[in-house]
């Protein structure tokens, strides 16, 4: 079924933590594609900066063996995911391509579903968005803009998946894999190819591949975050590469 | 097989009948899904939108982009996947492009100050009055006999806009100046020393094993960081073996926190570092004797920096040094390359060439992994831009304002109002001079204190081109084209905005001045060069009319022969020796100043997007902040958001105290970017410039300003104010018992 249009795919991603050098280039991209709101200070200090895609970075050793660690984390789109049973609404829901989606005029913010994400990807509307007049002409016309008081998180950036499959449909072609249109806009954003977008359940694709090598093996480096919880993530990290793991003194 | 009615329209409505009757005889899931008039976000149409490509002006770089255009509006900037020098990646600032397009606070016309300079009281004026403005003062000035009498500052421009301003400021007898605040001049001159190149060489990181850096914060900010971020991560996981990164630097940047050793130094001790590593090579080694031979003159002068001599200069063990020497002489493919506060101090000079020079001693020039020079432009007159102006150079305009010299001052894109240190007093001064001139579309500092200002068009809709200041190894040149309509063409003919070249053109015009240039406009110009370049036959682009050839070019955005390649030899020439470094000041902390990963060194500063990217390493946003130990600050007290004064022998900053475990306990790190007079809502009168309080150190061979040659004292004012970042926004990820991220990182990849 997979090369047969909508039905049939798992979207996913590979997340090469050895590559990301914790740029941020995915957290603007991702703000340009998804009408996301400017995150002005204030924002900041109430906690209430809305970024889908973020870099977490963590301190390890002490100066001068101090290492700063970069780890890109976004909705990790769970199989089996905690935030869909608890919408009183149905607002946020499994598709049938292994996305988790989020129906913004479905949902009447109780965020239930934030409280229960162990990831910390859901991201509640306090206020109406603002952009100034002249601004709004960069809006993407192909995304909602959220208004108050309701939830939002990373899509896939499923616009762009929906209107690659729709016109490979549409001409009768086989969807490419790493195809531009398709990917998210934080992995054509990513300098140093950390990220990768494709279909799980397509073997000969590009993140297929990679998880079963990261999978397998004796010098495997994948994870998936919090696998422990039983959540099935649709995102697969490779670890980062340091030899200097657990000796006390790094160099 | 029975056809439901839903079947039977779905068959109805599909055009290509085979595929559609596969489909329809399949399962019938649809018919289980509940239809609700609700927006599911799988049915949301996407409307029509077009790709153009051009290149991106928001930092020096010279990306080419594509940028998809909706309606006439544009939305979103992508790389260009074919362009050479970012192969469809792009650096975070690119996106901004577009806020700097629809920027709420931009310049819609003209403007003529009414009030007071610096008053922000302007009106409109036509575009006829403020050319005729600017063409008579400039025609006055050009008809008495005066010495020095005009002068125009830019950014550094290459392509054919660097060949107009050129012939315009000839024309006309101004002075050109080449604002840089930051500036390149330092490891400009030591690759024309070392390599005999004016332009930056490419490095070849994607193919390297071992990469030594100083100083350069090339993963971040360096000269062109998404192409060494894309060299970086096939460094990395490319499928060959892991490549090791040793970064060398004063102050842990996001190039530190991604390489496997982060080498702390004393500031100013790079050089002395890269000698060090230059004896041991030539001694231990076997390095090339003609190499040797011709880097030391013969002599053994080189064997005085032996570790053991320098070591404790440096603030680091001879045991490292002589380890690094041996990895990096070693590796099939090592690659050394510097710059950053490592260029920023007195002896700034020496000390690159001590590091540049470590790649002849590797052999790798023109070698896979190593430096890979340039060749020359296709285009006779058409160049990459040209370094800019030494600090020293400014101060001398700056003396030439002071004694009345300069009549008129023109800035484009350039704002050393903000750049410069107080210590040059370029504000003080710039009362002398009668008639200021900007010909930005956004207020800047300068542009805030000018009298006339032609707003010039967003780069997006302007022609242009641009040859990459670091090369790519072969011949490149990127086309500029307008993806969309002026966003002021509405406002018609006599107001809005206008390209700044065709502005320049039209002021030659005006003044009666011949220019020698091959078109009446800049788009003329531009294809012009066009072309020349179909005329070649060659490159990336070839077709049987020149207009399928001009199309070809601007469809791929620019126009490249991966077969005109640069030397792969250079004759090597003499070390210098590397002299003790001027500190200007007595405080306790070394002062490192860096550029904002996000607002570089303050032009991106206008940008909310820019402003709200958290830094990689504080992960601060909106402000200015103090990067301080971790253990110095608890010694002192000082917790984060403490706001802390920070003054140098020049001057006092306040910024928001930042405790890390990375900071060098005797150093204290601020980004550049904020403290802005005038830029906008999103940033004027915000945090603090750095710039101000900086001493007129000077790199001793080149005049540029050393702007990492300063010592502070810090005192906590009391005061806090809370820090915009987004670290603990979310709950970390558990750790284990050695402190470490669970499942983050493992010792057992391909190394």
């Amino acid at each position: 079924m997979a090369e047969n249009g909508q039905n049939g795919r798992k979207w996913g991603m590979v997340v090469d933590v050895d590559r990301c050098t914790g740029c941020n280039g995915c957290v603007v991209a991702c703000q340009a594609e998804n009408n996301i709101p400017i995150n002005l200070e204030e924002h900041f200090n109430q906690r209430r900066a809305i970024q889908w895609i973020r870099i977490e970075r963590y301190w390890e050793g002490e100066y001068p063996n101090v290492k700063a660690r970069f780890i890109p984390v976004m909705c990790q789109h769970c199989g089996n995911a905690p935030c869909e049973p608890v919408c009183p609404v149905y607002a946020t829901y499994h598709n049938n391509e292994g996305m988790n989606v989020q129906v913004y005029n479905r949902c009447i913010g109780t965020r239930f579903c934030a409280n229960g994400c162990p990831y910390h990807v859901r991201f509640f509307n306090f206020w109406e968005p603002e952009w100034p007049e002249s601004l709004k002409n960069q809006l993407n016309p192909d995304v909602t803009v959220r208004s108050r008081g309701i939830m939002e998180k990373c899509s896939f950036c499923i616009q762009r998946v929906r209107r690659s499959t729709r016109e490979a449909d549409r001409d009768g072609e086989e969807l490419k894999d790493g195809d531009r249109g398709l990917n998210p806009a934080c992995v054509n954003a990513c300098s140093t190819s950390a990220l990768t977008f494709g279909d799980f359940n397509e073997e000969n694709s590009k993140v297929s591949k990679m998880r079963e090598d990261a999978m397998s093996g004796e010098h495997s480096r994948g994870y998936r975050l919090m696998d422990n919880l039983g959540t099935e993530t649709n995102v697969v990290y490779l670890k980062k590469v340091d030899e200097s793991v657990g000796a006390p003194h790094g160099h | 097989m029975a056809l439901t009615r839903r079947q039977f329209l779905t068959l109805m409505g599909g055009s290509a009948g085979a595929a559609v009757l596969f489909q329809a005889c399949g399962v019938p899931e649809r018919e289980l899904l509940i239809d609700s008039p609700i927006e599911m976000p799988e049915d949301l149409v996407s409307g029509i939108d077009n790709w153009y490509a051009t290149v991106c002006h928001q930092c020096d770089t010279g990306e080419g982009i594509v940028v998809r255009v909706i309606e006439g509006r544009a939305k979103k900037i992508e790389g260009n996947t074919d362009y050479p020098v970012n192969l469809g990646k792009h650096s975070p600032r690119c996106e901004a492009a577009v806020q700097g397009l629809y920027h709420p606070d931009r310049i819609s016309a003209p403007l003529l100050r009414t009030g007071p300079r610096g008053s922000g009281e302007y009106r409109e004026i036509s575009w006829n009055d403020a050319i005729n403005r600017l063409a008579n003062t400039l025609t006055e000035l050009d008809n008495d006999l005066e010495p020095e009498k005009a002068v125009l500052i830019t950014n550094p421009v290459g392509g054919h806009l660097g060949l107009v301003v050129k012939e315009f400021t000839e024309a006309v007898s101004a002075n050109r100046f080449v604002y840089e605040p930051v500036e390149s001049g330092v490891v400009r001159t030591a690759v024309q020393q070392v390599y005999g190149q004016d332009s930056i060489p490419d490095f070849d990181i994607d193919n390297s094993d071992f990469v030594l850096s100083f100083g350069a914060d090339f993963l971040g900010t360096w000269v062109s960081p998404t192409r060494y971020s894309r060299g970086y991560g096939e460094f990395r996981q490319g499928g060959r073996s892991r490549g090791k990164l040793v970064h060398v630097d004063s102050r842990f940047s996001t190039t530190a926190a991604n390489a496997d050793q982060w080498v702390r130094v004393i500031p100013g001790t790079e050089g002395l570092l890269a000698l060090a590593l230059l004896s041991v090579m030539v001694s231990q080694h076997n390095a090339d004797p003609s190499t040797v031979e011709a880097l030391t003159g013969g002599d053994s002068w080189l064997e005085s920096y032996n570790p053991e001599n320098v070591a404790s200069q440096i603030g680091i063990d001879s045991e490292v040094i002589r380890h690094i020497a041996a990895e990096f002489a070693d590796s099939e493919h090592a690659l050394a390359l510097g710059g950053g506060s490592a260029a920023a101090h007195s002896n700034g000079l020496a000390a690159m060439k001590a590091v540049y020079s470590l790649n002849l001693v590797a052999g790798n020039i023109g070698q896979k992994g190593g430096v890979i020079l340039n060749p020359e432009s296709p285009l006779e007159g058409v160049s990459a831009a040209e370094p800019g102006n030494s600090f020293s150079e400014f101060q001398r305009l700056i003396q030439d304002i002071d004694v009345g010299n300069v009549k008129v001052l023109m800035v484009r894109d350039a704002d050393p109002y903000y750049g410069l240190p107080d210590i040059a007093d370029f504000k003080g001064k710039l009362a002398k001079v009668p008639l200021v001139v900007s010909f930005s579309n956004m207020m800047d500092d300068t542009t805030s204190v000018a009298d006339l200002i032609l707003p010039e068009h967003h780069y997006l809709e302007d022609w242009g081109t641009d040859i990459p200041l670091a090369g790519v190894g072969h011949q490149t040149i990127g086309f500029q084209q307008p993806v969309v309509r002026p966003f002021f063409e509405a406002r018609g003919d006599n107001l809005g905005t206008k390209g700044f070249a065709d502005v320049l053109l039209t002021v030659a015009q005006v003044m009666g001045k011949e220019l020698d240039l091959p078109g009446e406009t800049f788009k003329d110009i531009i294809r012009d060069g066009a072309r020349k370049l179909y005329e070649l036959g060659r490159g990336s682009v070839t077709a049987s009319s020149f207009e399928a050839f001009w199309n070809g070019i601007l469809q791929r955005g620019g126009w490249w022969d991966v077969n005109e390649r640069g030397p792969s030899s250079v004759d090597p020439t003499r070390l210098d020796s590397i002299s003790d470094i001027n500190i200007s000041g007595n405080g306790e902390f070394y002062l490192q100043p860096f550029l904002s990963a996000s607002l570089l060194d303050g032009r991106n500063a206008y940008l909310p997007w820019m402003q709200a990217m958290p830094d990689p390493v504080s992960t601060a946003t909106w402000q200015t902040w103090v990067e301080i130990n971790h253990k110095v600050a608890e010694e002192r007290g000082i917790k984060e958001g403490d706001v802390i004064e920070i003054s140098s022998s020049r001057g006092t900053i306040k910024a928001l105290a930042m405790p890390n475990p990375a900071t060098d306990p005797g150093a204290v790190s601020i980004p550049f970017g904020q403290g802005h007079r005038d830029g906008g809502r999103y940033s004027s009168g915000r945090g603090a410039s750095v710039f101000s309080i900086l001493d007129a150190i000077h790199d001793k061979d080149t005049g540029s300003l050393a702007w990492a040659a300063n010592k502070v004292i810090i005192r906590a004012t009391g005061d806090w104010v809370r820090v915009p970042k987004f670290e603990n926004t979310v709950a970390e990820f558990p750790r284990d018992e050695h402190n470490h991220i669970i499942e983050l990182t493992t010792d057992t990849g391909n190394h």
